[in-house]
């Protein structure tokens, strides 16, 4: 019996801590992360109960971290006031924020009012009823706003998502380096004159090019703009998986060759290596770096041909921060309210002084602006002619096939060929 | 009046009841706490379950089959064996190795023991963001001292031949301290007559060691290795942050996986059944002790 006892107290312990494991898998990223703020008055959490005339409401909103939150916390002081608001803000990491918001989304009775969303979720989001009809709730979209940059947002007519902050990918360089590479930065219209900047670079002892290692969908993501020049993408237009052509391999081999004058490094790390000095090129996106003259680095827009006077196309792509409402929120009018503030002209004018990049006309060709801030005007010409990742549910999925055989390829554990054979194979049955 | 002792367990409730009733209290948590989700995690691994579709169909052993032809997985089963066992061999030994060594000091034990132990007090995720701070290739300390006495300068987290080791070192630097806190414990309860008796008989420091000091200490030595064995094979954290399983998967650990495509795509049913393969795993690591324990 005393056997029994002791084995059956063992066999507890070890399942309990093992356990423990995966709970861990989907706990810790919100703590290694994600850091959770309250701007700028702390609340607890949003109430449906109608607020006395002392008491404020409560909103809580979920959003990216980093420039992306800040922008919308450093205008949140004014709203509050003027509403008899508190608004508590979650700012958190790409995944944890996806997830956060897709486990809040089956309560009846939400725990978050407004939320920021990526694009390529949009599709997972409208199947299962995640997000509030805004057109129901008597939102519009304005002239003012790059008319492609809603292209997503709505689904039959009906708007979900408001584009909030215009990330878009762009070229980032340094200054200093493409000049030394003898490249004349501001004539460059292709990726094969790319190339030679960052071969010339690494001949003189500089990194070239580098690309973001950290996750999947940065592989993905950083290589899209490379073969939307080249013509290929990743889903034809039935969404079937087009990754094992002709195009997709030429593009590839092409990023191989170009990634060779550098390394793969983390997005702090590009930064400070571009700002430095210590590389000359990566694609990057506006959120992470704001240049000046006296900065040495800046962007230009994604170059849209693979060779010098070849076939151009759109090759910046999307990253749009977009802003919702929670379809089980209960604040729905208030968060509105909320939406419609931050996203009117004068708000995300002065969110620019905050390093916010709105998606108005009325902001990015504001003379005063310009002269302060002229690579706005690149921003808004890849605005006008962005391109979002496919609309798919699956899409999370997706990148993480893809981008898990590209990091195979770009390591040498693959060929492209088989790398890429395999993507194909393994995406086809997901799309299945 | 009577002088003889009131026993605990006489009367209404007799002398086998009482135990079991005292016992009751902690068995129901355990069973909520631990069979519950257990439960419900071995019925989910044999569903499709997705939290945001709110559906579930059984589907067998769909998941299992799934997982184990997945290459990703089994490359992942392999780096977290390996890394379980590598971490939890040279954690034991330079935890031994510290604890014997502050245990011998005339001086100064208290302060070894406080300092000795701040790596283990930190968070896993603050640990893993210093570490990615100092090996940064463009302002890493360590990279810049490399740099300076002319040795070579690796681009840690990202490249095959480096990033595994990495990890490996720091998961050990964090958790040593660990295994010196408990067996140093362990070295405290060891009577000083037993080492003067081998000295006596002859014995130099590492025959003392060997005949004395590890026969005393060897349950506490188990009993550190289960630990260390469960909570290294759960590392998930330090992988995610500075890594995210790359490159090419040399880092790509059970956990990492599970996040990476049960998780993040919030198909539960498949996390589920990872989950369980994880636990049967573990168990068959621990079964050597588990054996001991109840032998």
């Amino acid at each position: 019996m005393k056997k029994f006892l002791a084995m059956i107290l063992a066999l507890a312990m070890i399942m309990t801590l093992a356990a423990c494991g995966s709970q861990t898998a989907s706990s810790a990223p919100q703590s290694s992360s994600s850091k959770e703020t309250t701007a700028p008055a702390a609340s607890s959490q949003a109430s449906s109960s109608a607020p006395s005339s002392s008491e404020p409401q409560k909103l809580t909103l979920i959003l990216r971290g980093g420039t992306y939150a800040e922008v919308i916390k450093a205008a949140l002081p004014d709203f509050e006031a003027a509403n008899n608001v508190k608004c508590e803000v979650l700012d958190l990491s790409f995944d944890d924020l996806h997830n956060k918001i897709a486990l809040d989304a089956t309560n009846e009775k939400g725990a978050y009012d407004l939320c920021m969303v990526d694009g390529s979720w949009m599709a997972e989001f409208t199947a299962h009823n995640v997000l509030a009809n805004l057109s129901e709730l008597g939102y519009k979209f304005d002239d003012d706003i790059i008319p492609n940059t809603t292209a997503i947002c709505e689904v039959n007519g009906q708007i979900y998502l408001a584009p909030y902050f215009g990330n878009v990918t762009v070229m980032l360089y340094n200054k200093e380096n493409v000049k030394n590479a003898g490249v004349d930065i501001g004539a460059v219209d292709s990726w094969e004159e790319i190339m030679t900047a960052c071969k010339n670079a690494a001949s003189q002892g500089k990194k070239g090019f580098l690309l973001r290692g950290d996750t999947p969908d940065n592989f993905v993501s950083d290589f899209l703009p490379l073969l939307l020049a080249f013509n290929g993408w990743v889903v034809d237009k039935d969404n079937k998986p087009t990754v094992n052509t002709p195009e997709f391999k030429e593009a590839l081999n092409f990023y191989l060759d170009l990634i060779a004058t550098g390394e793969a490094q983390s997005k702090d790390d590009i930064v400070a290596a571009l700002d430095s000095g210590a590389a000359t090129m990566a694609v990057g996106w506006p959120g992470w770096y704001v240049p000046a003259d006296d900065k040495a680095a800046s962007y230009i827009m994604i170059p849209p041909s693979a060779k010098k006077g070849g076939q151009k196309y759109a090759t910046s792509e999307y990253g749009i921060w977009c802003v919702g409402i929670t379809r089980n929120s209960q604040n729905k009018e208030l968060a509105m309210k909320l939406l419609e503030y931050i996203m009117s002209p004068e708000v995300q004018l002065a969110s620019i002084d905050n390093g916010g990049v709105p998606c108005r006309y009325s902001c990015l060709k504001n003379a005063d602006v310009l002269a302060k801030m002229p690579h706005l005007q690149t921003v808004c010409d890849a605005l006008e002619n962005g391109v979002y990742r496919p609309v798919i549910e699956e899409w999370t999925e997706f990148t993480n096939i893809l981008g898990a055989e590209m990091d195979n390829i770009i390591n040498g554990v693959k060929t492209v060929d088989v790398g890429l054979a395999d993507a194909q194979a393994q995406l086809e049955a997901l799309m299945a | 009046m009577s002088n003889k002792p009131y026993k605990l367990s006489e009367g209404a409730l007799g002398d086998r009841a009482f135990p079991h009733i005292m016992l009751a209290p902690t068995l129901i948590v355990l069973t909520v706490m631990t069979l519950y989700p257990l439960v419900f995690t071995f019925i989910y691994s044999f569903t499709d379950y997705n939290y945001l579709k709110q559906s579930a169909s059984f589907i067998g052993f769909g998941n299992y089959i799934t997982l184990f032809k997945n290459n990703y997985f089994r490359q992942a089963i392999f780096n977290t064996v390996k890394f379980t066992l590598l971490a939890v061999m040279f954690e034991m030994f330079f935890g031994l190795l510290v604890a014997v060594f502050v245990n011998s000091l005339k001086k100064g034990q208290k302060i070894m023991r406080t300092l000795l132990l701040l790596p283990y007090l930190l968070p896993a995720v603050t640990v893993a963001l210093s570490f990615r701070m100092m090996l940064s290739p463009n302002y890493g300390i360590t990279t810049q001292v490399l740099t300076t006495l002319g040795l070579p300068v690796y681009n840690w987290f990202h490249e095959i031949k480096t990033a595994f080791n990495t990890i490996l070192l720091i998961d050990v630097w964090q958790n040593v301290p660990f295994v010196f806190l408990l067996l140093y414990a362990s070295l405290q309860t060891v009577s000083s007559d037993q080492y003067e008796a081998a000295s006596i008989d002859g014995a130099n420091v590492l025959q003392q060691f060997w005949n004395v000091t590890v026969p005393n200490i060897k349950n506490s030595i188990a009993l550190c290795t289960l630990l260390r064995t469960i909570d290294t094979f759960r590392l998930f954290e330090k992988v995610n942050i500075l890594t995210g399983g790359g490159p090419a998967n040399s880092t790509a650990t059970i956990t990492q996986f599970l996040y990476n495509y049960g998780i993040k795509n919030l198909k539960f049913g498949f996390g589920s059944a990872g989950a369980i393969v994880m636990t049967v795993l573990v168990l068959i690591l621990s079964s050597f002790y588990i054996k001991k324990a109840i032998q």
